[in-house]
């Protein structure tokens, strides 16, 4: 765990290595962008695309900027601070190099989604004691390292063999910036790339990935801050992760995920739900009712069982009450 | 004395390629990480399953054998 000592550690640590994190400013990126030329060919519908430079350019220089920000990492709302390329760990645990855990392609997403070469990164920001790959998301060490080039081949192959689309998700992608943009670097312009994410990263995380990919696939788990602390140990949680929503819809294609928890349809999916309706109205929704007690999730005495039909009716019924853009 | 192998015992040794899966007593599956082999022998046990049955479905639509 860090402590206020550890940061104090890779403070000192930064500055008597002279290691110079590159700031990831809203005008640092700006002027990255004016850089990469308007004279590049258009990316037809990716964000990428308003700044006339192609993506893959974009990510390579972005990955440079996400390394070295290790330095000092942000990436994440925790917000640790830590020295990651000095071998520090934040409460994510993760290093400096990203290893993944799977690799395949999927049909178990979103059906506008599938197949879907699922690149699914070691390690996460979050602790939910319920989650399903809980073993290898927790675990940054788990599984193999992450090269993206030789995954890059595997997933243009995968896209030949008809996949639709690539997803990079975890554990939680976002903590390891700097593979996901490598890898985003050398993929076809053309490839509909979706991020999987737990939407608890930071606004220079955000900036990174801008125009990086075309769906941001978003939880939106807990609507209350205790339930977050309780069962993910996260504080804080629900103003970072609409703030996250709230970009994700305004920069690119957004689909927002609940996986609905026994005893938790009042607490956290009716206010998700009015949420939803009342500040990101027709944004597509999926619910998921196919919650089964995983990993640590005996440890909270109504996550014992799956969710009871009589949840899962009411939890159908208040997406129809909010008018809820729900997708299969 | 003896190092401790923290480090070493928290990592496995490579990717793996997984599905999980849960069957319920009433006979009901619930999957992740599901793979278009096994959404195909699934779909085989419980042709009757729709979720199942429209994953195989949009795979086999755009799914197509690399050429020799």
């Amino acid at each position: 765990m860090i402590c206020v000592a550890q940061k104090r550690r890779a403070q000192v640590q930064r500055e008597a290595v002279g290691v110079q994190a590159l700031a990831c400013s809203e005008g640092t990126l700006k002027r990255e962008l004016q850089h990469a030329g308007p004279d590049q060919p258009s990316l037809g519908s990716f964000g990428a695309a308003r700044t006339g430079a192609p993506r893959s350019v974009l990510a390579r220089k972005r990955a440079l900027v996400a390394r070295a920000m290790l330095a000092d990492c942000r990436f994440c709302a925790h917000d640790c601070r830590v020295n990651r390329l000095a071998g520090e760990k934040g409460l994510c645990h993760a290093g400096a190099e990203a290893r993944f855990f799977s690799a395949q392609t999927e049909v178990s997403d979103e059906l506008e989604l599938i197949p879907t070469f699922a690149v699914a990164l070691s390690g996460c920001d979050l602790r939910c004691d319920f989650c399903i790959t809980g073993a290898s998301s927790w675990n940054p060490r788990a599984g193999a390292g992450f090269d993206a080039q030789t995954m890059a081949a595997r997933a243009k192959a995968a896209l030949r063999d008809g996949a639709r689309t690539i997803m990079v998700l975890g554990g939680e992608p976002t903590i390891h910036l700097p593979a996901a943009l490598e890898f985003v670097s050398r993929l076809p312009e053309t490839a509909k790339l979706i991020w999987k994410t737990n939407a608890h990263g930071s606004a220079p995380a955000r900036e990174l990935l801008d125009g990086m990919f075309d769906i941001w696939l978003a939880d939106f788990k807990f609507s209350n801050d205790a339930c977050a602390q309780r069962l993910a140990k996260v504080p804080d949680y629900v103003r970072v992760v609409q703030e996250n929503l709230r970009w994700a819809a305004g920069h690119s294609e957004l689909i927002v995920r609940h996986l609905l928890m026994p005893g938790h349809v009042e607490c956290c999916w009716q206010p998700v739900a009015e949420w939803l309706a009342a500040n990101l109205p027709g944004v597509k929704v999926n619910l998921r009712s196919g919650f089964w007690p995983a990993w640590q999730a005996a440890r909270h005495g109504e996550l014992r069982q799956r969710v009871l039909k009589s949840e899962s009716d009411r939890a159908t019924a208040l997406a129809r009450e909010f008018n809820l853009n729900l997708i299969p | 004395m003896k190092k401790r192998p923290a480090e070493k015992r928290c990592e496995s040794s490579g990717e793996s390629q997984v599905s999980e899966l849960l069957i319920l007593p009433d006979g009901q599956v619930l999957v992740h990480n599901l793979t278009p082999t096994f959404a195909g022998l699934l779909a085989g046990l419980n042709p009757d399953c729709e979720q199942i049955a429209s994953r195989v479905t949009h795979y086999e639509s755009h799914h197509h054998e690399l050429p020799n």
